[in-house]
């Protein structure tokens, strides 16, 4: 806030000292009546002469300058008439366009005007290559000036084909016609391009009518299912679904398992994907033949398709494990289970991102674990394959450990308890012996404690709390290299 | 401008329809004149005293001499008048009789939206079946009387799959009197897979049939419309009615303007309450629905229950007793799209049946787009329905179409242009829209 020690002052009704200081603004009669920047006509004539108080805050923004759109920026529109020279005849319509615009453009609508290459042919050619006897010329004439109306679209050709007495076309018949003898023109005719483009073409005016034909028949059958059908095909897919379930859960029990018994690279693993694979292979298949259908149908606008679609196969990924080893391509099987919905779709991420993580319940064990090892499992280097499989491995047989661990300790725990029952039995037998034998005791659990919480014997209170700690202690995994299964295995792998 | 494709040379748009003719400029969203296609007419020579409408008159030159006086607009057929007669020029979506359309064309575009129809082409917009007889008449109309620079004529079909955004569409068009259902691919229509009926007509006869008839609880139903009451008391529902007719007009009203002025009571009954049930006719469904209270201009007034639900029917599914009782009945609208799919490429089914457009001002008879998709849904479960909700885009969707046609740029090569038509006559038409 920039209001002047002068403003403040006038506003507490304060005579105007010298001392104001060179930041005053001066106030010039001259600079009262000028409008400032930044505020508009109406509001100054409104608060008059006695300039606002929040002159400064109000000035203009410093802002991009405007672009100069000339020097009248308005623009000037006429009605000016024009001849689309996609048309043949001279009509004249108007329309309204920009004054500065050049009135001798070519209309910009008449590029669209795209005229397709018509085949024509001569009797000659006719009864040298094309004689066909399901067809005659003149149909066959017929057929290319339809063909030429409709702009090729097969759909439209077929609806409106009515050759007087001719024989019923259907749309493949007439396709096959027209495409055939296309094909003898282009391969009859001198071609002044090269041989590919040649090729191209002819490429390009392919027709198989069979596989036409079989691909509508397929496409009637699926629609012409019955409900029942529709219905048990459904059926077959959820239990065929619900099967592939029970087998992964099946598979990956039985996996969880041989890991435990006999360590990670069982060598069985690999039958098991390998069979997973072909049954989702299996499953995904009538879906696939469901996607496939619609595909083909799907377009908002049945471009009539082009005569090699059929043709057009999404290339297979070729499955070679000699190309994969030789390129160190690694190949991560899908989880088939898993629907193909957007949900459950698991786009490309960064190893690093999904490091293992120990359980959250017995997270901090194992770090205070591997730390006591000097083992960082936070941060891998360089997250490969191989080293996050192990880093795994390790975080398992970390929690292992824990686990075997805190059921070694119960276990004492009991038999500690069990024994100090059986203590208190022989106590109460033999009461009268007893005097100072226990303070003895006493002392020997505190001395023993240290090297072995479970060689304790004796009984009282206090060696039972005694032990409680100790075994709390012996949880901090200062043991780990003790002999046991879990870390041999650990050692292997 | 040419991003959007669009360039407007200030076209014409004529929609000719059986209930209203719409008219205006292309480019525009709604139509600037919208008035009816009934039209009054005196056939004897009137006495000079006879009251005339300012929309309502005809000039007298543009009249042919078989009507001594015409009476278009808005208050055209809708006033009574001494000896009035009413008629349509339109006959099952055709137009019939083409003395009264250059009138009505005029009364549009001239008197209606004050322009010049030698100004600016003009599109005039034509049902699927139209013949080839009735659109070189109607070039000849415009190029011969109105003088037009250039003229196109296009398919209703085609032009409300293009109102609504699609060049392949299956168009299911409820009318006034007719219902088809035309197969649109890349813009052309499929004249093969066309099928059309006067289905919305058996749907007002069988209106008529349940008003006018007596049931137990009520009388039959008088349709006697407003212009023929003098004055009327108000009375409970059900109650019998309290008014006086104006018996000085009533033998001077003739038979076409009485069956016009019904119809158009049982129009304003059906659109008010007639319904449709949304998941097939089920009693206990129609009984559960809410009655609808509905009062006549002669003040009789009560509520209607099912009633209202079995009009909506009859464009779904009719009795048996009643197909075997009529051997002409119009086809219902399951029937209309299972025949025109029937007639389509297995191929094409699955693309239209995913493009259905509804469309048409009896498409909005209540609950009518709902049951037709659960319909299409029973056998198609792909099928998607576009049935605009906005009035004016389902009742002229036609018009719209013609609307965005007309003011494309790539358009503009089409029109027939005077000089084409005087070079080539009639022929052009057929040639160049196809």
């Amino acid at each position: 806030m920039n209001a002047s020690a002068a403003d403040i002052r006038s506003a507490l009704s304060i005579e105007p000292s010298i001392s104001a200081g060179p930041s005053q603004p001066k106030r010039t009669g001259s600079s009262v009546t000028k409008k400032p920047d930044g505020i508009s006509r109406e509001l100054f004539s409104l608060i008059g002469p006695s300039t606002p108080t929040l002159a400064p805050p109000l000035t203009k923004p410093r802002l991009k300058q405007k672009p100069n759109l000339g020097v009248d920026a308005r623009a000037k529109w006429v009605l000016r008439p024009f001849n689309n020279n996609a048309r043949t005849d001279g009509l004249e319509l108007h329309h309204w366009v920009k004054a500065n615009s050049d009135p001798n453009t070519e209309y910009p609508f008449a590029k669209y005007h795209i005229q397709t290459t018509n085949y024509t042919f001569s009797q000659d050619e006719y009864s040298r290559f094309l004689e066909d006897k399901e067809w005659t010329k003149d149909e066959t004439d017929y057929l290319f000036n339809v063909v030429r109306d409709f702009d090729a679209r097969w759909y439209v050709i077929h609806d409106r084909y009515e050759y007087h007495d001719g024989p019923p076309r259907s749309l493949d018949d007439l396709k096959d016609r027209y495409y055939s003898v296309c094909r003898k023109l282009v391969r009859n005719r001198p071609w002044a391009g090269d041989e590919a483009s040649k090729a191209a073409l002819l490429s390009s005016l392919q027709f198989d009518k069979e596989r036409e034909l079989t691909r509508k028949k397929y496409i009637t059958s699926l629609e012409n299912r019955t409900q029942e059908q529709v219905a048990e095909e459904e059926a077959l897919y959820i239990e065929i679904k619900k099967l592939e379930q029970t087998e992964r859960r099946f598979k990956k029990e039985r996996e969880d398992l041989l890991r435990l018994l006999a360590g990670v690279d069982s060598g069985l693993q690999d039958i098991v994907e390998d069979d997973i694979s072909s049954l989702g292979q299996l499953a995904t298949d009538p879906k696939r033949k469901k996607r496939g259908a619609l595909e083909a149908e799907s377009p908002a606008t049945p471009s009539v398709p082009s005569i090699n679609t059929p043709l057009l196969k999404r290339p297979q990924p070729t499955k070679n494990a000699a190309f994969d080893t030789q390129n160190c391509i690694t190949r991560t099987e899908l989880p088939n289970t898993t629907s193909a919905t957007k949900a459950a779709h698991q786009p490309a991420f960064l190893r690093s991102f999904k490091l293992p993580v120990p359980k959250a319940a017995i997270a901090p064990k194992v770090t205070q674990a591997l730390a006591e090892l000097g083992v960082s499992h936070t941060r891998l280097v360089m997250p490969t394959r191989d080293t996050v499989a192990q880093l795994d491995s390790l975080l398992e047989a970390t929690m292992a450990l824990i686990e075997m661990k805190r059921v070694v300790d119960k276990v004492d725990y009991d038999i500690q308890v069990l024994k100090s029952q059986l203590g208190m039995k022989e106590e109460q037998e033999g009461d009268d012996a007893q005097g100072d034998t226990m303070d003895v005791d006493g002392g020997m659990v505190e001395g023993e404690a240290g090297e072995d919480g479970r060689s304790q014997s004796v009984v009282s209170a206090r060696s039972g709390r005694g032990s409680r700690r100790q075994s709390r202690r012996s949880l901090s995994v200062s043991s780990v290299d003790t002999p046991r299964p879990n870390t041999k295995r650990q050692k292997r792998s | 401008m040419v991003n959007y494709g669009g360039d407007e040379v200030s076209a014409l748009v004529v929609d000719i329809g059986t209930s209203s003719v719409r008219a205006g400029y292309a480019g525009d969203d709604t139509p600037r004149a919208i008035i009816p296609t009934h039209y009054g007419y005196m056939s004897t020579n009137p006495d000079a005293d006879v009251l005339m409408g300012d929309t309502g008159e005809n000039n007298a030159e543009s009249s042919k001499s078989k009507f001594a006086k015409l009476y278009i607009g808005q208050s055209g057929p809708s006033i009574w008048r001494e000896g009035m007669e009413v008629a349509n020029p339109i006959v099952d979506g055709l137009i019939n009789d083409f003395s009264p359309i250059k009138p009505l064309v005029d009364h549009a575009i001239s008197d209606v939206m004050r322009c010049n129809p030698a100004e600016h082409p003009i599109l005039v917009t034509e049902p699927t079946w139209n013949t080839p007889a009735n659109r070189e008449r109607m070039a000849e109309i415009m190029f011969e009387e109105f003088q037009v620079p250039a003229f196109y004529i296009a398919n209703t079909g085609v032009l409300n799959a293009f109102a609504a955004g699609k060049g392949t569409a299956f168009v299911v068009d409820v009318g006034q009197a007719m219902a088809s259902v035309t197969p649109v691919v890349d813009g052309f229509v499929l004249r093969k897979g066309l099928v059309y009926s006067s289905l919305p007509k058996l749907v007002r006869a069988h209106a008529r049939h349940i008003l006018v008839t007596p049931t137990p609880s009520r009388s039959g139903i008088a349709l006697l419309p407003q212009q023929m009451i003098e004055s009327k008391n108000a009375v409970e529902p059900n109650m019998p009615v309290q008014f006086t007719a104006r018996q000085d007009r009533i033998p001077k009203t003739t038979e076409t303007w009485q069956s016009w002025a019904e119809e158009r009571e049982i129009d304003e009954w059906i659109q008010h309450c007639a319904a449709v049930l949304d998941q097939g006719w089920n009693d206990a469904a129609a009984q559960s629905r809410p009655p609808k209270l509905y009062e006549f201009p002669t003040g009789f007034n009560t509520y209607f229950g099912m009633e209202r639900y079995q009009v909506g029917e009859q464009f779904f599914w009719h009795s048996p007793a009643l197909v075997a009782s009529n051997p002409n009945l119009p086809k219902n609208i399951p029937a209309l799209i299972t025949e025109s799919l029937r007639a389509c490429d297995a191929e094409l089914r699955q693309v239209l049946m995913g493009n259905v457009v509804l469309t048409g001002g009896g498409s909005q008879f209540a609950g009518f787009a709902d049951r037709l998709s659960n319909e299409l849904t029973r056998t198609f479960p792909h099928a998607k329905i576009h049935a605009p909700g906005n009035p004016i885009e389902r009742r002229y969707g036609g018009w719209l179409g013609g609307s965005i046609l007309a003011s494309l740029g790539t358009f503009h090569q089409l029109w027939i242009s005077k000089e084409e038509w005087q070079e080539h006559g009639k022929s052009i038409v057929g040639q160049r829209c196809k």
